[in-house]
């Protein structure tokens, strides 16, 4: 039995010295920290290397050419631990670029011009430029889905004007931009500026027939800052509109996700000041009706806040129904602000709220006989209607007792 | 099935037999006869060479011809001298009287006149032969065909010290050493019954070891002990030089690096296996024993884990398990998230890695398996050092070497932590012979990592655990009591339950006698502390003896209130 | 099969559980999304039904004969021939399995871990696990997987559990989906994961007490459909119907959404990975063990080692027979519904073949 063994053994270890297949050294890879895709410039478009495919005997897709800006870390100039002083002026990021007629095209562009193999394990923001994000992000989504590198939290994000300067910016709190775009997103989502929304939620609601998708839309406010300016709203893989940086609260207000972290600004009914209300938890729920053969929803909420800022002394908080006047009165304005951005939203076509999964869910046959895709369903959207009931209540005012 | 056998001929030779071991003295025809002279020349014949070897004539009684044949290098003079020539060589009292016959002669020197504790007549020549390379002093007396053996066995041997390789913080510290008399009077010590038994048997041919099994009547299982019996009668090889040689010939897989069978030198740890049932097997010569069965606990359980507090116990064998574990898949995991999976780390930390390795030459597989090696040389070098050069070169000496690689940009420093790490948790198993095995094993998780990353890593693991689970000590399954699953002996695994809690011997071993704490003791832990010094209870009663006198004591009392 | 009767009534709960769960886990809620849209849960439901029959019929048969397994009494009840044809094609069937699921481990290796190394390693490597662990007695093998089963439902419940924080309760309704068009070959898909418990029929022999057997592989097979369904659940519950029909593996994806509270660890998806290998391993192992001792019994042998490394070739070849991963999947839903017939319709025949023979022999 030992020569057989023997045997079997030598020949299965000569498989093994085949060598390590899948080693690649950390160092050895070009890490992928944030990418950004913008639609190429005319002059890029002409100089284009035939890496993919050669001139003559390709037929290029229908889509314009992209240019993708990547940002790479180096090696060792992201040190771990205090700064040894001085160490600012070494720039820890490499950016580069390259154009392509799709997004794998453009990817292997880059790969000529880096001689580390890119490795996308690491890559945490992607952002897209509006231009981009309005003729349709179908295929880009689905190359990043494809490709199982890319986590699912990434944060997919479109920016006004051309994506390729957030790639640049260099904020003083953090040593790399992409991560300070990251921290960006991710503290907003802690502080409950904005809801959690990265790529895996993003491919999520754009799968779903009922719903529409969306992303932050982000601004570049002088040289060094990135603002978030709101909510990019898409029908289908198309976007078709921002809302403004409120308006992501009255999104977070319908949808009733926690926790809840806008201010806003309220003007006392008979006094020339105002106060300020800030959100702390939410709470919405909704009911669907089918009514005259449309749909129509019910959304109650309730929002607890405290009050921030009482910019006048003219009148005191201890004043008997004084909180009670302003509550209303918060209720009033939000219905109208909720209802106004609901109107917006259906206008363009675009149910991010999620209603129509409503209809699939609860009403089955309904939307099996009518609807069942979702185009239809952005059809149908235009004409339902929503019957909000917010209940704004004060719970706190800080430490000041009026 | 003749297919199969012919096919099963056709691929396969027959193994071969292993040869004899050992090698046979050529017989012996000569015996104790009557005849002294004759006796006496072939003894001289065969042990005559030897310079140590003394043949003393002399005249028992003063009247019978009479020889005393001895090791010199093996006896005490003193012994000789005072115990046996001079009561031997002095005349009889009744000397007037009738001479004495020498049929009788047997009789009274044993029992009349020698003042010897340990004295046997034997009448086979080999055993007396034996009994003279042991440094047994042999009397031969014309007439009488028998030779008298008296045990005059007196080597130097070392004290009784600290065990070297298994300290512990509380505890006896006392160790076996070599001869296997002191052993078993360490051993007695501690159990003091009539239960224990100790049975012992001669193994190896040229160096006729004795070997005892000791055991606790009542309590071991009788086939237990008789299979440790029999499997040492199988031994037949020249030289038992230690109980190691034993251990590999009792082992029931011969080639599994986990040690089946457990060797200790405390004799604290003997007494406790054999409590629990287990029998314990000790070699003349070697310092170590022997315990059979043993099963995985031997990993990370000490004995000094009962003598201290359950909690603390638990926690302790607990962080021992953690570091067990941590340094066999540490490396190969820096190996295979460095190599194969870095996006498994935080960001911020992969690219500081990533600059931290960016001089390096080498793959991060060959870095740690050429530190790797030298941590296991310089092991075995420090064994061997002097004890002068050895303390200086000790593993932080390795460590500031490793500074030194890393600033050559030989190494990587997180390597050097990674592999420090491992090191300093490799010396928290307590036997030494799992811990060997785990350094092996440390070896080939590695370099699987660096074949197939994570995926080599959990199929090594794979591996191991199979080959574990599928070990079995003298029956009993390797990884009792957690497979399979005994309630009553988990008490006792990875935690140290309360000592009135562990009240059964252990199931794996089979035990006759299961229970070890009593009834009473179990019910009284249940009660109430007697809170005899509560201050609220305490009367405040004034002592009026002792050293205090009136003079002493002041109004008001000595701080009662 | 001449050994003592150790196996425990638990270990063998334990051999089932694990048994069950394993490569399928993967593909498993695509599988039921595809079938009925959101009423994934009720497909899989519904699917361990045939798995409960099949698993009954086997154990109530090996009750009934207790010192012989399947190979040997199926000869007895239904004659010699027709006995060893049916034992014959369940080896085949099972070999095919093995070499299913091993090539199925190695594709998803390949494209989710080790991208450059070769299939051909990958299945190697594990088939070379199951093989080398195949040769222990039966009682080693329950202890195999009774050290392996924490292992594989710990992190898997404690994945399912936090993914639930980005669940989505619309998601799941309707209950019966919007959809269902394929409910009924969903639900055979799925039984035809719970196939491989026709291990049982290999360890009641060896069972300690084989009237606990049909008690043991009952609650082991619910522990493992409850397990499924949790996983079908969150799934669909995190993805939406939509979004898990269009992923290839998509509990692998829920473990990569999900992170541990205070973002302790991000990327579960290789601990996942890691924990997936333990589980496939104890499938692959009862798999391969159970051709081994189908062949070894049908042949009258009484030691079933030589084979395990004599039958390695034969099914790694099967494994590499198929050229993609699509065509991957449509052979083993095809295997996985045939195999239906061999693991329950074979043993009812043979059941009701023996109730009628007692009854005669009764009367």
């Amino acid at each position: 039995m030992n020569r057989l063994k023997l045997g079997f053994g030598l020949c299965l270890i000569s498989i093994f010295l085949g060598g390590c297949w899948d080693r690649l050294e950390i160092e050895d890879r070009a890490v992928v920290l944030g990418i950004s895709i913008d639609e190429a410039d005319e002059q890029d478009a002409e100089a284009e290397s035939n890496i993919s495919h050669k001139n003559d005997s390709f037929v290029p897709p229908k889509i314009d050419k992209m240019r993708i800006t990547a940002q790479i870390a180096v090696p060792g100039r992201i040190p771990l631990g205090p700064e040894k002083g001085g160490g600012t002026d070494q720039i820890p990021v490499w950016v580069v670029q390259a154009t392509g007629h799709t997004i794998d095209d453009a990817m292997m562009n880059l790969q000529q011009q880096i001689s580390d193999q890119l490795f996308f394990g690491h890559l945490r923001v992607i952002v897209l430029s509006e231009a981009v994000a309005k003729k349709g992000i179908e295929s880009i989504s689905s190359y990043f889905r494809r490709n199982s590198e890319v986590r699912r939290l990434t944060w997919m994000m479109v920016s006004e004007g051309k994506a390729e300067h957030t790639m640049n910016v260099a904020p003083p709190l953090e040593r790399v931009p992409a991560l300070y775009l990251l921290a960006t997103l991710d503290h907003a989502v802690q502080m409950g500026k904005f809801p959690n929304d990265f790529l895996g939620i993003y491919w999520i609601t754009s799968s779903s027939k009922g719903r529409d998708p969306y992303l932050p839309y982000i601004r570049i406010r002088g040289k060094e800052n990135i603002e978030i300016a709101g909510l990019a709203y898409f029908s289908g893989d198309k976007m078709v509109g921002v809302t403004s940086p409120l308006e992501i609260g009255f999104f977070m207000a319908i949808k009733g996700m926690n926790p809840g972290g806008y201010s806003a600004f309220v003007r006392v009914p008979g006094i020339e000041r105002s106060i300020m209300f800030r959100t702390t938890h939410r709470k919405s729920s909704t009911q669907l009706t089918i009514q005259n053969g449309k749909p129509h929803f019910k959304v109650r909420l309730s929002l607890e806040g405290n009050l921030e800022e009482k910019s006048t002394e003219t009148f005191s908080l201890t004043e008997p129904g004084i909180l009670d006047q302003i509550e209303q009165y918060l209720s009033r304005e939000a219905k109208k602000s909720y209802t106004s951005l609901i109107a917006t939203t259906q206008r363009k076509g675009s149910d991010i709220f999620g209603f129509g999964e409503y209809v699939r869910a609860k009403a089955p046959a309904y939307w099996n006989r009518h609807i069942k895709t979702s185009e239809a369903w952005h059809e149908m959207y235009k004409e339902i209607t929503v019957d909000i009931e917010p209940i704004l209540k004060i719970r706190r005012v800080g430490m000041k007792s009026s | 099935m003749t297919l199969w056998q012919r096919i099963q001929q056709f691929f396969l030779k027959p193994s071969k037999r292993p040869k004899q071991a050992g090698a046979s003295e050529p017989s012996r025809a000569p015996s104790i006869s009557g005849d002294l002279r004759q006796t006496a020349s072939a003894i001289s014949d065969l042990l005559g060479d030897n310079d140590d070897f003394v043949s003393r004539r002399f005249h028992l009684f003063g009247a019978y011809p009479a020889n005393l044949f001895y090791f010199s290098s093996l006896v005490d003079a003193d012994t000789i001298h005072r115990e046996i020539l001079k009561p031997l060589m002095a005349p009889l009292p009744r000397a007037d009287s009738a001479p004495v016959r020498v049929s009788h002669l047997k009789e009274m020197l044993l029992r009349d006149q020698l003042y010897f504790s340990e004295g046997e007549w034997v009448t086979d020549f080999s055993t007396m032969i034996e009994a003279l390379m042991k440094g047994y002093s042999a009397i031969l007396v014309h007439g009488i065909d028998a030779a008298l053996l008296l045990k005059t066995r007196n080597i130097d041997q070392r004290a009784i010290d600290q065990p070297k390789t298994e300290q512990v913080i509380r505890g006896p510290r006392e160790a076996f050493n070599e001869r296997l008399d002191t052993n078993l009077a360490l051993l007695r010590y501690r159990l003091p019954t009539e239960k224990l038994k100790v049975k012992t048997m001669k193994l190896g041919r040229l160096t006729k070891t004795k070997v005892a099994v000791c055991y606790l009547e009542g309590v071991t299982n009788p086939s237990l002990v008789q299979e440790v019996m029999r499997r040492l009668s199988k031994i037949d090889i020249d030289g038992v030089l230690d109980s190691g040689y034993l251990e590999q010939f009792l082992s029931d897989n011969r080639w599994t690096p986990f040690p089946l069978l457990q060797s200790t030198e405390r004799p604290d740890k003997i007494a406790a296996a054999l409590l629990e049932g287990r029998v314990a097997i000790f070699s003349d010569g070697s310092p170590f024993a022997l315990i059979a069965p043993v099963l995985f606990s031997v990993f990370y359980q000490v004995v000094s884990d009962y003598i201290e507090k359950s909690v603390v116990s638990s926690f302790i064998r607990l962080s021992r398990f953690i570091a067990l574990v941590f340094s066999l898949i540490f490396p190969s995991l820096y190996v295979s998230i460095i190599s194969f999976n870095p996006e498994l780390i935080p960001t911020e930390f992969a690219v500081a890695v990533a600059g931290g390795r960016a001089g390096v030459p080498f793959p991060a597989v060959i870095e740690v398996l050429v530190m790797e090696i030298a941590m296991e040389v310089l092991r075995e070098a420090t064994i061997r050092m002097p004890q002068q050069v050895g303390g200086a070169l000790s593993i932080v000496g390795v460590l500031v070497v490793g500074e030194a690689a890393v600033e050559a940009g030989f190494a990587s420093p997180i390597t050097v932590v990674v592999i420090a790490l491992t090191t300093i948790g490799s010396f928290a198993t307590p036997a030494y012979d799992a811990a060997l095995a785990l350094r092996i094993l440390r070896f080939s998780l590695v370099i699987l990592a660096g074949i197939f990353g994570l995926y080599g890593v959990m199929a090594g693991l794979i591996l191991i655990a199979n080959h574990m689970l599928s070990l079995k000590s003298f029956g009993a399954p390797y990884f009792s009591p957690v497979i399979p699953w005994s309630a009553k002996g988990a008490k006792d695994s990875l935690f140290r339950g309360q000592l009135w809690k562990l009240n059964k011997r252990p199931e794996s071993y089979r035990t006759l006698n299961t229970t070890k704490v009593g009834k009473e003791t179990r019910n009284l832990v249940r009660q109430e502390p007697h809170n005899i010094l509560d201050p609220v209870s305490y009367e405040g009663r004034r002592n009026n003896d002792g050293t205090s006198s009136p003079g002493d004591r002041h109004r008001g009392g000595d701080g009662d209130h | 099969m001449e050994h003592p009767r150790q196996v425990t009534a638990i270990g063998a709960a334990m051999v089932i559980t694990s048994t069950i769960i394993g490569v399928g886990v993967l593909p498993l809620p695509r599988f039921a999304s595809e079938a009925a849209d959101a009423g994934g849960p009720l497909v899989t439901l519904a699917g361990t039904v045939p798995a409960f029959v099949g698993l009954w019929l086997i154990t109530a048969l090996g009750q009934r004969f207790p010192e012989k397994s399947i190979f040997l009494y199926s000869e007895d009840i239904i004659g010699k021939w027709p006995g060893r044809l049916g034992s014959a094609l369940l080896i085949l069937f099972f070999a095919a399995l093995s070499a299913l699921t091993a090539r199925e481990f190695g594709e998803v290796v390949v494209t989710a871990v080790l991208k450059k190394t070769p299939l051909e390693v990958t299945v190697i490597v594990m088939l070379l696990l199951a093989a080398i662990s195949s040769r222990n007695d039966v009682v080693t093998f329950s202890y195999l997987h009774q050290f392996y089963l924490p292992f594989i439902l710990a992190p898997g419940l404690l994945i399912a559990v936090y993914s639930l924080k980005n669940a989505e309760p619309l998601y799941l309704l309707p209950i019966w989906g919007n959809e269902p068009k394929a409910f009924g070959e969903g639900m055979l898909t799925i039984a035809s994961l719970f196939q491989v418990s026709f291990i049982m029929s290999l360890l009641i022999p060896s069972m300690s007490r084989p009237w606990k057997a049909m008690r043991a592989g009952l609650s082991g097979m619910a522990i493992a459909a409850g397990f499924y369904l949790l996983i079908v659940i969150a799934t669909i519950a995190v993805f939406g119907p939509e979004e898990t029909k269009k992923t290839l593996w998509p509990t692998l994806e829920l473990a990569r959404m999900t992170s541990l509270p205070a973002n302790v660890l991000e990327r579960l998806d290789a601990i996942f990975l890691i924990i997936w290998v333990t589980a496939v391993f104890t499938t692959l192992l009862s798999s391969y063990y159970l051709t081994i001792h189908a062949i070894s019994n049908l042949l009258r042998l009484r030691d079933h080692k030589m084979f395990t490394f004599f039958l390695l070739p034969f099914v790694f070849m099967l494994s590499m027979c198929i050229p993609n991963v699509l065509d991957l999947y449509a052979i083993i839903r095809l295997v996985g519904k045939t195999g239906l017939i061999l693991t329950v319709i074979y043993p009812l025949l043979l059941f009701t073949t023996a109730w009628i023979r007692k009854r005669r022999e009764a009367s």
